[in-house]
């Protein structure tokens, strides 16, 4: 059994309000992100599914306050390192997708510059070099026309084109072993839906990627991954296979979140 | 809309915007129906901490409506009567803060000035506030012929510079306390109109307003009673603002002897009768007015400061 | 970052737009000063006789100033008068006002611009250090000098350092103008003393008119630094806590890229809205400041047409001022499609 990528190890926190009370919202989650598999974190809004991988990179809310637990990444706890190290895993080692990709890029720089800028800091060399890279990263996610669209800006960009941009930055400039998905796909339409998670799971199969994909949809969920993680309240509720998990799923929530879906079919 | 009206509005939100720990977001005016906040009632938490900055302001603007109220029953010695000591005395034990070219108290002036530059501030603030807050509201809401004709009267006001504008009805009126403060509420509204407005604009179609309308309320309570008080933060964050601006006018007006008669303790005129002690070295005549304003706008923005944060709708746990 | 060829026509229509809409801003305006002048408590032909004119000077005299027809009749000759680009004549300087404010106007410009570019080159630094530092002590101490900037009468600031520099230390010149006493002004090329001193090689001039300068400068730039500070202060902050800015942190950019090259980009927008809001203030006349330091500039030329009752020089003040602004605010929009790509389609 290889040993995980990613472990959450009884995290454990809370929200600060500015007068000081702690309102826990996650209380003793654990799971384990194996390698070269992608594992789906479902829950509804709230669940906490997205603080846990944001506290990987150490981009939590400043209101979020980690009360107890560890989340290691080959072996060594990311929580108790300090930022330079941490700077030295975002990117290079852990990469993340954000959910509304429009909003996740910046407004006045070119989409083609972002890319390059986010190259040259994880791989050196010239800007014009890096600026081929990055077309060629446009290319990779099916963009059309990809050295028209570098020069442009995100606002020029549909969501799902803007989404296509996020994961070419998030997969292909950064090399990471492993990518956090926080929501992909939602607010984009049904087809495209589909569209970007069949890139998300070209580009892992492809590259090896270990992946995490966090999202309340279980329709997206049932044809990609490989294992999924239940959340509700900001517990983990049940763990297993995907196959597991929809056919004999253990946990009533479970058994409530699959009939809401509308997947309860005949496996 | 032209691009003057945006660049103002992007300027007051742009300073009512006091940076909250929360989650990240761009925070845009327009939310789609199916994003619209269903309850968004001002929180009103009974443990709220109140920050510095108000706490701060708070007290110092306290102790001016102290001493304004104080100066009315009791004043080191009487601030309009001239030759209670020599004239251009220095601070000393006897007079604190030294006497001016008449030979009056400054400390006596000073706080008897308060009764002006606050009272008139707070008077006018007032009247803007609602009058403004009410005519914005109607043009927001209503939208059509109403909205275009009300928008356009305010730009045109508002394209004057705002001191001048004072300056020019004041001549126009005439001197008093009372004709004053209808100067600075006349020209305190167009901001308050605008800020009504875009506030009244942007939740009109939200969801909460839609469910207000379908239940069968009348559009002005929808208006007044649903779409307003949501969104009363910003406009109250501007209050602060809108208040500092209000007494530096009245410290102009009164620095060039408009509107008030030429012996009122207002700090601005005080200021202004200083000019020649500045010259030959008795600096104390100017000196402490400008201190007293310093406190009392200052405090206003302070309050301003802690205002806009307690009213944030950002402010998530 | 500059613009593409096929935009360059949507920004000559953009500029005909606006200026366009400048003419019924601009008539509102003078109407609105127009009644408002005219309902002066004291009719200002009291201000222009002597005391022992007879009845019939005292008319001849009124009419010479135009107020002898009705009030409709004073406004529609006015506004022929307009159409034709003619603001009328001064009461008091006996000129027409065009050439009074075109006189006066590089005093007011020459001094805005050095108050202006003081408040912005401190004002925009000291507000990315208290952002950079939020909460700690640089922060507290920015925060509290620009609050204290802001609180202040800018009349109060010029007085004070009027006292300071002047009266005590003696370092610098007396608040009387832009030159010196008894200096005669250089040759006019600009109306810029900065420039015209050069230009005539006069360096020791040049020097006299850079020291008058110094304090009123400094008191406008001091009021004008304060708000640039602050808004470039919480205009960064917000820029830090949105979406885009997270993405970065993500990607792994430091905190030095993080904040200077994206987080101050994005941040600039109402900063740039801010020092328009304050230029076209400033540069419609530092009221004020123009009297405090003796400086010939428009804003004393409002005060003096205010107290004299000159209508038709506060007339065409007030038009300079509005029109002044629609410039102003233009300037910035085309800053805004510059900087901001959002803003071009």
């Amino acid at each position: 059994m290889t040993e995980p990528l990613l472990e959450v190890v009884g995290y454990r926190g809370a929200f600060r309000s500015p007068t000081g009370e702690l309102t826990p919202v996650l209380h003793d989650v654990s799971y384990q992100l194996k390698r070269g598999l992608i594992t789906a974190v479902v829950g509804e809004t709230g669940s906490g599914k997205s603080l846990v991988a944001l506290s990987t990179l150490g981009i939590q809310p400043p209101s979020f306050r980690r009360t107890a637990g560890r989340i290691l990444f080959k072996g060594v706890d990311l929580l108790s390192m300090d930022e330079a190290s941490l700077r030295k895993v975002r990117g290079r080692q852990i990469s993340m997708v954000f959910q509304d990709a429009r909003a996740a890029l910046n407004p006045v720089f070119t989409v083609g510059r972002q890319l390059a800028d986010v190259f040259q800091l994880q791989h050196g060399g010239t800007r014009a070099a890096a600026m081929a890279q990055a077309i060629e990263a446009l290319r990779l996610v099916y963009i059309p026309e990809p050295e028209r669209r570098a020069r442009q800006y995100p606002h020029e960009f549909s969501g799902g084109m803007a989404q296509r941009v996020m994961i070419a930055m998030a997969a292909l400039v950064c090399q990471p072993e492993l990518l956090i998905l926080d929501e992909p796909t939602t607010g984009l339409d049904v087809t495209i839906q589909s569209e970007i998670m069949t890139l998300i799971v070209d580009l892992c199969k492809g590259r090896g990627l270990t992946a995490c994909l966090i999202t309340h949809d279980l329709g997206v969920v049932v044809e990609t991954c490989d294992e999924v993680v239940v959340m509700n309240a900001g517990r983990v509720v049940e763990t297993g296979s995907a196959e597991a998990i929809f056919t004999a799923p253990k946990n009533d929530y479970t058994r409530k979140l699959l009939a809401a879906s509308q997947l309860v079919e005949a496996a | 809309m032209s691009k003057l009206t945006d660049a103002r509005d992007v300027l007051v939100l742009a300073l009512r915007r006091r940076a909250t720990p929360g989650p990240g977001g761009v925070v845009g005016l327009k939310a789609p129906l199916s994003q619209s906040i269903p309850s968004e009632k001002p929180r009103r938490r009974a443990r709220a901490p109140l920050s510095w900055s108000m706490r701060i302001g708070a007290a110092i603007l306290l102790v001016y409506v102290t001493v304004a109220l104080v100066s009315f029953v009791w004043t080191p010695y009487d601030p309009f009567q001239p030759g209670v000591g020599d004239g251009y005395a220095p601070p000393s034990m006897e007079f604190l803060l030294g006497t001016d070219r008449l030979g009056a108290d400054m400390v006596s002036r000073l706080m008897a000035g308060a009764r002006y530059d606050l009272g008139i501030c707070l008077v006018a603030v007032s009247i803007s506030l609602t009058v403004g807050t009410v005519l914005g509201t109607i043009a927001g809401y209503y939208g059509g012929y109403v909205d275009i004709v009300i928008l356009r009267i305010v730009e045109a006001f508002q394209a004057f510079p705002g001191l001048l504008f004072a300056m020019l009805m004041v001549k126009a009126v005439g001197p008093g306390v009372p004709n004053i403060i209808m100067v600075l509420s006349f020209v305190g509204i167009p901001d308050y109109l605008r800020l009504a407005r875009a506030e009244i604009q942007s939740r009109r179609d939200w969801q909460y307003a839609e469910a207000a309308r379908m239940v069968g309320n009348r559009p002005w309570r929808v208006a007044f009673r649903h779409l307003l008080p949501n969104s009363i933060g910003p406009i109250l964050a501007f209050t602060s603002i809108n208040a500092a601006f209000v007494a530096l006018v009245t410290a102009s007006l009164g620095f060039l002897g408009l509107g008030l008669g030429p012996n009122t303790p207002e700090w601005g005129n005080m200021i202004a009768r200083g000019q020649d002690g500045v010259m030959t070295g008795e600096w104390w005549v100017s000196f402490f007015p400008g201190l007293a304003i310093l406190g009392m706008t200052g405090s206003f923005y302070l309050l301003g400061d802690g205002l806009s944060d307690l009213t944030d709708p950002r402010r998530r746990r | 970052m500059l613009l593409r060829r096929k935009q360059y026509m949507p920004l000559t229509l953009l500029i005909l737009r606006r200026l366009l809409w400048v003419l019924p801003v601009a008539l509102g305006v003078v109407t609105i000063t127009f009644f408002m002048a005219r309902v002066f408590t004291g009719d200002p032909t009291e201000l222009y006789t002597p005391p022992e004119a007879t009845d019939a000077l005292r008319a001849q005299i009124r009419a010479q100033l135009g107020l002898a027809d009705s009030l409709p009749r004073q406004y529609i000759r006015y506004l022929h008068d307009l159409s034709q680009l003619n603001l009328g004549t001064s009461f008091t300087t006996g000129q027409s006002v065009g050439s009074d404010l075109w006189l006066r106007l590089p005093a007011t410009l020459e001094l805005g611009f050095v108050g202006l570019t003081f408040g912005v080159v401190f004002g925009i630094p000291l507000g990315v250090i208290a952002a950079v530092n939020r909460e700690r002590w640089p922060d507290f101490l920015i925060r509290g000098l620009t609050l204290g900037g802001m609180a202040l009468p800018q009349f109060w600031i010029g007085l004070v350092l009027i006292m300071f520099f002047f009266v005590t230390l003696r370092w610098l010149p007396g608040p009387v103008g832009r030159l010196p006493v008894g200096v005669p002004l250089p040759p006019l090329v600009t109306g810029f003393l900065l420039i015209d001193t050069l230009v005539a090689g006069d360096f020791p001039k040049w020097l006299l008119a850079v020291r008058q300068l110094i304090l009123p400068g400094l008191t406008l730039g001091l009021s004008t630094m304060a708000p640039v500070a602050r808004v470039t202060r919480s205009s960064m902050v917000e820029a830090m806590q949105s979406d885009y800015i997270r993405t970065a942190v993500a990607m792994g950019h430091s905190k030095r890229v993080v904040w200077f090259r994206y987080s101050l980009r994005n941040a600039l927008l109402p900063v740039v809205t801010l020092i328009g809001g304050v230029a076209g203030h400033i540069l419609g006349g530092a009221v004020l400041l123009e009297a405090i330091f003796a400086w010939p500039g428009l804003g004393q030329y409002a005060l003096q047409a205010i107290e004299r009752s000159d209508f038709a020089a506060l007339q065409g003040f007030v038009i300079y001022a509005s029109l002044l602004y629609v410039i102003v605010f233009l300037i910035v929009d085309l800053i805004y499609m510059l900087i901001d790509p959002r803003m071009r389609s």
